[in-house]
């Protein structure tokens, strides 16, 4: 612990909580400015948590006044430092975006602050039985969000939204559980630091397979992503609920896959198999994202396979690889919630989320259009844009020509998907009157927007500033890639115009859906298979 | 009898319950078998660092053996969090059958067709 340091960590946590009830409280048209005011203000604490951790490598508060590794520790070191910047300052465009939004009104606003702060405990916390508290409260209010208009649909998603969660936390508690039993402690670093005096690492194979099961469904890992597009594409909820799901929420997963694998990492390594894993997500993701119409549900899904490119690039063994995974866990912050946003205006003005309904978006609704644009060519890793500095990183971060034409595989699905998506800004729309857009709604989006430009043009700068990490970009290489972009992107749009519009067995394999009962029985499928890998390869 | 120790029956009762989630298609169901795995994780959690002659850590009693008292508080949060989680389950179950009389996890989206 660094002497004489304040312990003020916790209003990090407690901070988004208290100015949510207070909003609760108090008349909506005080509460917003004090809002937006609160969340200013945090994002300059998180600035000055960040830089106090740049300087000294970790920022610990142990509650209690209990010795370090038996008290519970909230901790900042520096992936968390930059997860918990990366919060406070999207949360600000969200609240700038809803600013205006009918559903913005005490009840909501109380909820999603009291998620903010949840957020942030996530990504803080430094014990196991804390984690646990904060996914469990998580699950309920984003159970709640998620149903908020309370439309039949709604509910049913969010229904099998909060019981899968919640029986995966039970696992995560199963497993705390046996990893109690043998070290009789609960602190991540001190259990990580007696984890390399066991002698043999079949001691803890069960607490293993129930906490990695837990943390593949949260990150929606192959099998397991079955509730994702549920709740995060539903259709009646706000289109903050489901950026803030996609775009932050999601990412908690992969920082707690992060920590939990390190904490394991001294007797078991099982990066080719969550390797494999995240390969097998990213294709199946943009597979079924293709066979979407619902713009909302095209997002999620390919959401899916973005998340699979983050678990590819976490477990591809590099340092530059594993910086590259970091980095695109931001961009895809940034642009999916762009996207996510910018679609609930689109589907406000037009009145369907069809993608085959909405036309001429370019004449109609033109601000909105061009946002839209950059977050695409962010995602689909354009030169200049963020996604293609992530890409370029985690792209050199092997040398096995096997992984390198994965990845290119993985891409030109995100872009064929995206060519998908960008066919709603040609053609003509019914109604050729420009629509007017809310101001503030667009202010936020164009935030987030133009963000992921900014951080593709300072992405070298950047990786410096917030992982310590020197980029070196060969601008040959670089350049030699925005032409293989090129060719890519003229080869999807072939690919798309006559091959899959006409395919009707995509539009059946994105509509492949498991049960209840079925996400539940896969989950179980998938601690076995877990356990079976364990015994035999490690 | 020595095969019987509270572990082995803890973990039979959570995958019991995991039984019950993977095979009913009742709601309600479903929440039942829910706390049924939960307890299961509760016992399993009392039965860590306890023995039969173990004492409450409780007084100033010396030369006894005294529970392990970081699970038991642990476990009071997570049955508190339990039964939270319970409430909320069986609100959103009782809003969806009153609302619209469903109480099977049965309806696909496919089902529904997309509409607006």
């Amino acid at each position: 612990m660094k002497g004489g340091k304040p312990n003020v960590l916790f209003l990090l946590i407690l901070v988004p909580v208290i100015i949510g009830l207070l909003s609760y409280v108090i008349p909506n048209r005080f509460a917003k400015p004090i809002l937006i005011l609160s969340q200013f203000l945090l994002c300059i604490f998180s600035f000055i948590v960040f830089f106090s951790v740049k300087e000294n490598s970790i920022y610990l508060t142990n509650i209690g006044g209990w010795p370090d590794g038996y008290s519970i520790s909230l901790l900042a070191d520096e992936t968390s430092a930059v997860m918990i910047l990366a919060v406070a300052l999207i949360y600000f465009a969200f609240l700038i975006y809803a600013y205006h939004q009918p559903y913005f009104e005490s009840q909501f606003m109380f909820l999603f602050l009291v998620l903010e702060g949840l957020l942030m405990g996530l990504f803080l916390s430094g014990d196991l039985f804390t984690i646990f508290i904060f996914l469990e409260v998580s699950t309920v209010v984003v159970s709640i969000l998620i149903m908020y208009n309370k439309e039949k649909q709604a509910i049913y998603d969010g229904m099998i939204y909060f019981f899968v969660n919640v029986i995966g936390t039970a696992f995560l508690l199963f497993g705390i559980g046996f990893l109690y039993r043998t070290f009789g402690i609960l602190d991540i670093r001190a259990i990580t630091e007696m984890m390399t005096f066991l002698n043999d690492p079949s001691a803890v194979f069960i607490p293993f397979a129930l906490m990695m099961t837990t943390l593949s469904l949260k990150t929606a890992a192959t099998p397991l992503f079955s509730w994702l597009p549920k709740a995060h594409g539903t259709p009646s909820a706000p289109p903050v609920v489901s950026a803030v799901l996609s775009g932050l929420y999601i990412k908690s997963g992969v920082y707690l896959f992060i920590r939990f694998s390190e904490m394991y990492a001294p007797i078991i390594n099982m990066n080719h198999f969550f390797f494999i894993l995240g390969a097998l997500t990213a294709i199946v993701g943009f597979v079924m994202a293709i066979g979407q119409d619902d713009i909302k549900l095209l997002l999620a899904y390919s959401t899916v396979s973005q998340i699979g490119l983050i678990m590819m690039g976490i477990n591809i063994g590099t340092e530059i690889g594993y910086i590259g995974a970091l980095y695109h866990i931001l961009n895809h912050a940034l642009f999916k919630s762009t996207l996510f946003l910018t679609a609930g205006n689109i589907s406000e003005e037009y009145g369907t989320r069809n993608i085959a309904d909405i036309r001429g978006l370019f004449k109609r609704m033109p601000g909105v259009s061009w946002i839209t644009l950059f977050a695409i060519l962010g995602m689909t890793g354009a030169p200049l844009f963020n996604g293609s500095i992530s890409k370029y990183m985690i792209a050199h971060g092997t040398d096995l020509p096997s992984v390198t034409v994965l990845l290119y595989v993985v891409n030109m699905g995100t872009i064929t998907t995206y060519i998908k998506y960008s066919s709603m800004f040609f053609g003509k729309s019914k109604q050729a009157k420009k629509a007017t857009v809310d101001k503030c709604s667009m202010a936020g989006a164009s935030m987030l927007g133009l963000g992921s430009l900014l951080t593709g043009l300072f992405g070298v700068q950047l990786s410096e500033f917030l992982f310590n990490y020197h980029l070196l970009v060969d601008t040959a290489e670089y350049v030699q890639k925005g032409l293989i972009y090129l060719l890519m992107i003229s080869a999807a749009f072939l690919l798309y115009r006559y091959v899959i519009e006409r395919s009707k067995i995509l539009y059946k394999i994105g509509h492949i859906e498991l049960t209840f009962n079925g996400i539940v029985t896969s989950m179980v499928g998938y601690f076995i298979v877990l356990i079976l890998f364990l015994r035999l390869f490690i | 009898m020595e095969a019987i120790r509270v572990e082995v029956v803890s973990i039979i009762i959570f995958f019991i319950g995991l039984y019950g989630l993977m095979t009913n298609k009742n709601i309600l169901k479903t929440i039942m078998s829910l706390s049924i795995m939960q307890s299961g994780i509760y016992l399993f959690f009392i039965s860590i660092n306890n023995t039969p002659e173990s004492v409450p850590p409780i007084g100033s009693e010396e030369n006894a053996v005294f529970a392990d008292p970081v699970p038991q508080a642990l476990m009071i949060t997570a049955i508190v969090i339990g039964i939270g989680v319970t409430a909320i389950g069986l609100t959103m179950f009782m809003h969806y059958k009153q609302k619209h009389n469903i109480t099977h996890w049965t309806r696909k989206r496919s089902d529904e067709g997309r509409k607006t």
